[in-house]
Order: structure tokens, then sequence, then C-alpha cells
């Protein structure tokens, strides 16, 4: 049904009986799904500043590093544009994970910048030239003035790149600091860093697989202030493949405690839930899985008993 | 947990298997029919090699070396893994051995070829390389473009002039013309390995001498 202006709108029976039908129709839907919006992304505070973070965030290893490929390059802007869709924030590569920063400066160049970003980076030695020039070279990449966060990537080199961060954070370059592990490697100096220096972020592996970080690293992040991001949420792909290849359902315990749908919502919301964790990211080459991801970010979440019977749950399988 | 035993080989490999066979076809869509000019070369140089002219044999490799550095290694694999551009260094390098033997004749073996294992090693790794691994790779379901071509991708590079390496050269410049390409072959076996590919490598399917 065209109008243009100054014209009458000529509507026809068929056009009428639509509308009346539609509005009948809608009518008998329950009023409280049609009016109340979807329950809203959680967030939490980082810890140094109070500032209010998406807790499903978006990691880019492997995912994110197609090259130059326009096939490619445009499926990756379509995940990114559904992350931000769904309330997304924290992005965290890393010049190690090959083009994935030019990757990310492609889609927020076809997309713009949303609000919502919270861009996060790391410097890591074996990319060549100091702390100060590989950020210059990153922001370029991502095509964006400054990074939220920058972190030492596995601990490479950190007394001299953490030394050089902070002295940009000090001239508001970036506005926090961090430092990154993975696979549980040096968690013995990670933890004297965390007890040592003046740090934002920690980044490290947590998932229900791998939970040696409940021993030390996330009540020591608690008790310094620290903002903590968990990696390898699903343990690099085969967590999640092993469990949806068993071909059943999340369990009905899972679904009644804490509105469990997916495998993606039981791992995630699993890591989340832990309250020294700040934000988990999965990485996905998938709009699917982002939809699914992001789900996982709201809703209610597991409780400490529930989380109990999730591991004891996995460690049964 | 020490380091070294918590790395697995998928965390040396920063790219995923759409990606690497995307590279691939990327190549064949790029450079055809580039491919038709570079069979001709390799098997041009199989015959100059079976007729014991390792001088020229080496010399129309070298080229081919060059393009497979650049167009490949330099240009695109680095942009998805930062060791690429040392590998296309070590192409580059390959290409200038190559010249280097053939200009001053080192180790060069002018004999005609006889029904000798090395003849049979040499004709069959050429040939698997000129054949055998564009059909291997030709998928049943995907663009032909993917399908791996000697002079294009570095694999069939690799296995077709180790073949002329067996065939043309003898003696301890053998052993020092076969290391780059062994060292790739190994290199992309274990790529595929990491990225769990039901794709065939030469690695497992030319196979090559140690």
């Amino acid at each position: 049904m065209k109008t243009s202006p100054g014209t009458h709108v000529k509507l026809t029976r068929r056009q009428a009986l639509q509308f009346f039908g539609g509005a009948l129709a809608a009518l008998t839907l329950p009023t409280g799904r049609l009016l109340a919006d979807p329950a809203p992304m959680l967030t939490k505070p980082i810890p140094g500043t109070g500032q209010q973070l998406p807790v499903i965030g978006m990691g880019t290893w492997r995912t994110f590093n197609v090259g130059s490929d326009p096939k490619l390059l445009a499926a990756r802007t379509e995940v990114v544009r559904e992350f931000f869709r769904l309330g997304g924030g924290l992005v965290d590569s890393s010049p190690m994970y090959g083009s994935a920063p030019d990757v990310m400066g492609y889609a927020l160049e076809q997309l713009g910048r949303p609000d919502s970003l919270f861009a996060a980076e790391k410097v890591w030695s074996p990319a060549g030239g100091s702390a100060r020039e590989q950020v210059a070279t990153l922001e370029s990449q991502w095509g964006i003035p400054g990074f939220d966060l920058v972190q030492v990537h596995n601990l490479t080199d950190w007394r001299d790149h953490l030394a050089a961060l902070q002295e940009m954070k000090t001239q508001g370059r970036i506005r926090y600091v961090g430092i990154t592990t993975s696979h549980g490697r040096r968690h013995r100096e990670f933890e004297r860093i965390m007890t040592e220096e003046d740090l934002d972020f920690v980044q490290f592996t947590y998932n229900i697989a791998y939970r040696e970080a409940e021993q030390r690293l996330l009540p020591l992040a608690r008790e310094r202030g620290i903002a903590v991001i968990a990696n390898r949420p699903y343990g690099g792909g085969r967590l999640i493949k092993g469990l949806q290849r068993r071909g059943e359902a999340v369990p009905s315990w899972a679904r009644e405690a804490f509105d469990c749908r997916t495998w993606a919502d039981f791992l995630l919301k699993f890591i989340v839930s832990h309250p020294a964790i700040t934000c988990a990211i999965p990485a996905t080459t998938r709009v699917e899985h982002m939809t699914e991801n992001m789900q996982a970010g709201r809703g209610p979440m597991p409780s400490a008993a529930t989380r109990q019977r999730m591991v004891s749950f996995i460690e049964s399988l | 947990m020490t380091d070294w035993t918590s790395y697995r080989l998928q965390d040396f490999v920063p790219f995923t298997e759409q990606v690497y066979f995307r590279l691939m076809e990327r190549m064949g869509e790029i450079f055809w029919p580039l491919h038709l000019l570079m069979l001709a070369l390799g098997g041009g140089a199989l015959v100059l090699a079976l007729r014991a002219h390792p001088r020229s044999t080496l010399a129309l490799l070298a080229p081919v070396w060059v393009f497979v550095a650049v167009a490949f290694f330099l240009q695109r694999y680095a942009q998805l893994n930062w060791a690429g551009q040392y590998v296309g260094y070590a192409f580059m390098g390959q290409a200038a051995l190559f010249l280097l033997i053939s200009v001053a004749g080192w180790g060069l073996n002018d004999r005609q070829a006889g029904l000798r294992g090395t003849v049979v090693v040499g004709v069959l790794l050429g040939i698997s390389g000129l054949v055998g691994v564009p059909l291997a790779t030709l998928p049943a379901d995907g663009s032909w473009y993917q399908a791996q071509t000697f002079g294009i991708h570095p694999d069939p590079t690799a296995l077709v002039s180790l073949g002329m390496v067996v065939l043309g050269l003898r003696g301890p410049v053998r052993w020092l013309a076969a290391i780059v390409p062994v060292l790739w072959l190994v290199i992309s076996g274990l790529t595929l390995l990491a990225l769990h590919s039901p794709a065939p490598s030469p690695f497992t399917a030319g196979g090559f001498p140690g």
C-alpha cells in the first residue's frame, strides 16, 4: 500500500480484512511476551573505575584471521554486526593473530564504530617494535583513535612492555592495562605480577573443564580489584563440539535453574556467573553461533550450588 | 603445567581450515590460466631432467620458486601467519640456490637416466606433483580452483622440485637442495594435520625421500 504526499489512502476490502484479522490475532497473544523487552545483557563493573562491561565479549584468535579475502571479510563483518546488535562490548585481538586486527578495522569501517565498543589489544614482542609503536600500528589497523585496554600478550618481555603501557595510561593514550596468559601457562609468575604490579585487567583460561584459576588467580583478582577476562571458554571449541556431538539436550535441571537452553548457555553462564569473572570472550566465524553466545549473557545465572552441580555433571561424562 | 608440554599442534596454526582452503581457491581464481604455463614448465623440467640437462631443469625451476615466494607467501600467506614471510624468504633462497647450482655446475648429474631406483623415485615425485596433487586436492563438491597446481601452490611446487633434485643432482648438493622442499612439505603436512583436514597432503599422498 504505497502513498505519496497529498494523496488519500484507498483501503481495499482485502487490505481491510488483513488489517482487522491481524489485529484480532495480536489480541490473542500473551500480553506479557508481546510487550516485554528481551532480558538485557548482564554487565559487570570494571573494579578500578566502575565502568560497566557486558559479560559476553568476542575473541578473534583464528576466527578473524582471514587475510584480504573479500568473501570472508564480508562474512566476519556480519558476525561483528550481530555482536553489537545484541549488546556486545569487549572485542579482544592481538598482533599475534595475523590479519585479525585488520579484519576488525574492515568491519568497523563497514559498520561504523558502535558506542558500546570496548577495544582490547595486546603487545607481543615477536611482532617487532616497541609497545608504543605496536599500539600505534594496531590503532591504524583498527581505524580507531585509541584502545580501551592494552595487555601484554603471554607475558612476553612483560617488564618493559608493562612499564611502557603504564606510561601510556598516565598520558591518557590508553585507559586500562593488563597481562594475559592461556592454557594455564606460567600461573606462578602471573600470580606474582598480579600481586606486585598495578593492573586493571588480567586474562587467562577459565572454563568448566579447566578451573585451575579458581585456586589462586580468581580469588587474588577479587582481592586486588582486577577485572578478569576468561579466554578459551569452549576449550578451543573442543568442549562445546564434544557436548553437541553427544546429541543430547541440556539437562532439564539446568533449564529449570537458570533457563539454560543451549550448550553455549551452559558453558558461558558457568563462566560469567563466577563472581570474579568480568567477561568471557568466545570466538566464532558464524552469525548463528554469535547469536547463541550473546543469549548466554541474558536472563538468570546459575547459583553457587547450581555451578557445583554443573561441574559434577561435566565430570560425570 | 610446564610451558612447552602445554602446547598442541593447533596452537601454531593461527587460521581455520575454511581460510586455508579459501587461500588455495583464491590463488587458483587470481592466476588462472597461468596454471597451464606452469604445468608446461613443470613437464618441460621433468623431460629435461630425464634427458640429462640438469642445468636447464634448475634454471626453469628458479623463477617458479620466486613466483610462489612472492605471490603465495609474501603477498598472501604472510597476512595469515607472521612466519609466512620467513618461508617466503626461504623459497626465494631456494630459487637462488637452483640458479647458483645451474650456473656453477656443482653436483650435476648429467648422465643419461637409466632405470635406477633414484630415477624411479624422481619421476614418481615429479608426476605426483604435476598430476597427482591437483587431482587429489580437487574437491568433490567445491570449486576446481582449489586444485593445487605446480607453480601456483607451494606443495606441488616443492614435490616436483624434489623429484628434479633427485633426478638432476648428486652428492651433498642433492641433500642441500632438498632441505627447503622437504621442510616445507613437513610443515604443510603438519598444518593439515592441525586443521583436522581430511584432504590429502603431499606429505601422505606422494611421500618423499628423507
